[in-house]
């Protein structure tokens, strides 16, 4: 069973607050581009809202992917997560998932992925409609 | 400064294709916050009186506040302040969704165009980097298509784009500014100020981020206001489970419902137009603007018949009140496929359907003809010609060319009596609440600082949906000086109508913001110098009494069922609330902020600048 968090899409309302939540408490400032859930918005066809976030799949290539490895297992949390001091940014990992669940900070400085804030996400508290889940 | 504020305004000359970056006026924005005060603080001072709005004299600007972008709920607006060209007066047309945040991540509080392109272009900002644009490619597109191609050209999948559609190229006079699809800052006429300047888009891609203090605090705040303010405000249940087509039901009822050109205000096809047939006919998914928790937009998508296909976001009540019922329309697939057309075409949903409306009217009553229509048998109820009538108004084909500059020029063109049916104040079509059962809305309507508008002032609330007396002036001024209060501060920040929010939350959310203390009183006097100021800038450009208009039809022509029967608005009530009003404001008796008050209101600044206190 993949510990990631999971989404009821069809739910989601586009609000992106989870964005701004993240962003808010993950690099101190709000700023979506830097959240690491992603919801963008497909209008008018196919008219829906599309989540992209870290599944922490079971097969995980990200992990094998990463030629320093920087993607380390979080002992605690039971996921897979980026250590920012080694990920050198080669964007390896955002090839290698099959999700969409990671992707280079805005800056290219290191790759962005869920980390489950640590065991309780912000975005699954803050979102209005009930989307998220851990 | 982390104070919300991207501290930067973006300056362009289109004629020079000069483009400078300078410190937003901190000292204005101590006194009007952001938003529509600000936006008027500066287009007071930078808009020459008199000019004409479709030269290369006007200003056009873009604001946003210091709430915007971040995760404050119902914040994630901007506004289009410049000279209306449908009015004369200032405009202030506000949209949601996303544009508006994108704007501060890319850096900038606000943008200020003058002059005119010598050939199409477009504005394009990316993280603090603006760059002009060739927009050859765009012109003559629509805003969908619009919005893909710069995304395509720019290489920035998630740029947003605020644009003006082929109506506001062809300087409709009814043409909105339209940003992420089916948001619009619909009213005045912003488009054509667009189009005028040859100025297609402002586009935007930001990935900077809005700096507030003390984050985590800020973070608590918000998160505990969203919940507690917001998801579960009782006052905002409509919103969550209808949004606003629940009005539909609430106006018929009251019998205010405008129907076939304002002749009646009960629509018997109104079953077919509220929200339970968008719920059960045409809802596809419910849809939010950026950093609402209640998500009152609906994703609407007709299913079957002659409009198959047709999408849109809504429709919203004003768009299903002036284009459905007004135009006898009983059809929410039919309402559907008009807004659509409207959004790519750039026309304001309300004005479109009202100027549609009218010319039904006039067809009916034979002062059109189908040498008029382009041959289309434009009765009330038509779908087929209804549907057409948005690209007529916005290629200006036939009648579409007199209906594209609003109802009241287009009459005075047709002329043959035309002149004394239109339905207006100061050139803005009237929104969907029929004064003759709520009279307050005429006063709210005449005195509105962008022309007949329920942004401003909403007294229905009170009466007509309310418990209050719908015919009584008494108390009908002290309504809409609190309304323009309590609105100016919020169209500030810049606030989501739908949010019923105190003053004194938003004075929490201004300390949380920018550090600086505020309270219920401190907000209260910048809601009356804004309204102050925009009424100034109006009688700057010479708007007097005789202005604030009640059109003779609400006046002459009482309704006919229900509980609106023979009801009207006298002329005596309208002449007794406009003077109670007038003098609730302290303003003189051609409705001018005198001196005194201006003084009072924090703005001896601009006296001097004020030719009629001379
Ligand atoms: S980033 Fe992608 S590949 Fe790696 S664990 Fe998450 S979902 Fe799997
Ligand atoms: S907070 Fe919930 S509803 Fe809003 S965008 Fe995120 S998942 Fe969707």
């Amino acid at each position: 069973m993949s510990k990631g968090l999971k989404a009821e899409k069809e739910k989601c309302t586009g609000c992106q607050l989870c964005m701004l939540v993240c962003s808010g408490t993950h690099v101190s400032k709000f700023n979506p581009s830097e959240s690491r859930i992603n919801v963008e918005d497909k209008f008018p066809e196919p008219g829906e809202f599309k989540l992209n976030y870290c599944l922490q799949c079971d097969e995980h290539p990200c992990v094998e992917s990463c030629p320093v490895e920087a993607i380390v297992f979080d002992e605690g949390l039971g996921i897979y997560v980026v250590d920012k001091e080694k990920c050198t940014a080669c964007g390896a990992c955002v090839e290698a998932c099959p999700y969409e669940g990671c992707w280079l900070d805005p800056s290219g400085t290191y790759s962005i992925k869920c980390d489950l804030c640590g065991g309780t996400p912000q975005c699954v508290e803050i979102c209005p409609k009930g989307v998220l889940k851990r | 400064m982390a104070d919300g504020y991207t501290g930067k305004v973006l300056r362009v000359d289109l004629t020079s294709e000069k483009i400078a970056t300078e410190p937003i006026n901190r000292e204005w924005a101590k006194r009007f916050i952001g938003g529509k005060g600000l936006g008027a603080r500066y287009l007071f001072e930078e808009l020459k009186p008199g000019v004409d709005p479709l030269s290369s004299d006007n200003v056009l600007m873009i604001w946003t506040g210091p709430l915007v972008g971040t995760m404050v709920p119902l914040t994630s607006r901007y506004v289009v302040i410049t000279k209306s060209p449908q009015t004369g007066t200032f405009l202030d047309s506000y949209a949601g969704g996303y544009f508006g945040p994108e704007l501060k991540y890319a850096g900038f509080d606000g943008v200020i165009i003058k002059g005119k392109a010598s050939k199409p272009v477009y504005l394009w900002i990316k993280d603090g980097k603006p760059e002009i644009r060739d927009a050859k490619n765009l012109w003559g597109k629509d805003n969908f298509k619009t919005e893909a191609l710069i995304r395509k050209e720019t290489g920035e999948s998630h740029a947003r784009v605020a644009s003006t559609g082929p109506a506001g190229e062809k300087l409709s006079l009814i043409a909105g500014v339209t940003s992420d699809l089916t948001r619009n800052a619909g009213r005045g006429g912003g488009g054509a100020v667009f189009g005028s300047k040859n100025l297609k888009a402002i586009a935007c891609r930001g990935t900077m981020g809005v700096e507030v203090p003390n984050i985590d605090e800020f973070v608590k705040m918000s998160k505990e206001m969203l919940l507690k303010d917001v998801v579960e405000n009782p006052d905002h249940a409509g919103s969550i489970t209808d949004g606003t087509p629940i009005i539909v039901d609430m106006s018929q009822n009251a019998a205010i419902l405008p129907t076939r050109d304002w002749s009646s205000g009960e629509f018997e096809g109104s079953a077919e137009i509220n929200s339970d047939a968008i719920k059960t006919r045409v809802l596809v998914r419910r849809k939010a603007c950026m950093g609402c928790g209640l998500a009152c937009g609906s994703w609407s998508k007709a299913r079957k018949g002659m409009f198959k296909g047709a999408s849109t976001e809504g429709p919203e009540y004003e768009t299903i009140g002036l284009s459905g019922s007004n135009c006898g329309i009983k059809s929410i697939e039919a309402i559907i496929k008009f807004a659509e057309e409207c959004d790519k075409l750039g026309l304001d949903t309300m004005s479109a359907g009202s100027v549609t409306a009218f010319a039904m009217d006039l067809y009916e009553r034979k002062i059109l003809t189908k040498k008029d229509t382009g041959g289309l048998d434009l009765k009330f109820g038509n779908e087929e010609a209804f549907a057409k009538m948005p690209a007529m108004i916005a290629s200006r084909e036939h009648i579409g060319d007199a209906l594209a500059d609003g109802s009241k020029r287009a009459a005075r063109k047709i002329g043959k009596g035309a002149e004394k049916l239109v339905i207006e104040s100061k050139g803005s079509e009237y929104p969907a609440y029929d004064p003759r059962g709520s009279i307050g809305m005429a006063l709210a309507y005449a005195t509105s600082d962008r022309g007949a508008d329920h942004n401003r002032a909403w007294p229905v609330a009170q009466d007509a949906y309310g418990s209050g007396d719908p015919w009584n002036p008494d108390g009908k001024a002290a309504i809409c000086v609190e309304d323009n209060t309590r609105t100016s501060v919020k169209w500030s920040f810049i606030f989501c109508d739908f949010y019923a929010v105190s003053f004194k939350n938003m004075a929490k959310y201004y300390t949380a913001v920018t550090g600086a203390p505020a309270d219920e009183e401190s907000l209260r006097s910048i809601g009356k110098r804004v309204w102050n100021l925009t009424r100034a800038f109006n009688a700057r450009e010479g708007f007097t009494r005789k202005d604030d208009n009640l059109p003779e039809r609400m006046e002459k022509e009482p309704l006919q069922s229900g509980k609106t029967k023979g009801k009207a608005v006298p002329r005596a009530d309208f002449e007794k609330m406009l003077s109670e009003y007038y003098k609730l404001w302290n303003w003189d008796d051609q409705g001018r902020p005198t001196k005194q008050t201006l003084q009072e209101a924090g703005l001896g600044d601009i006296v001097g600048k004020l030719p009629y206190l001379k």
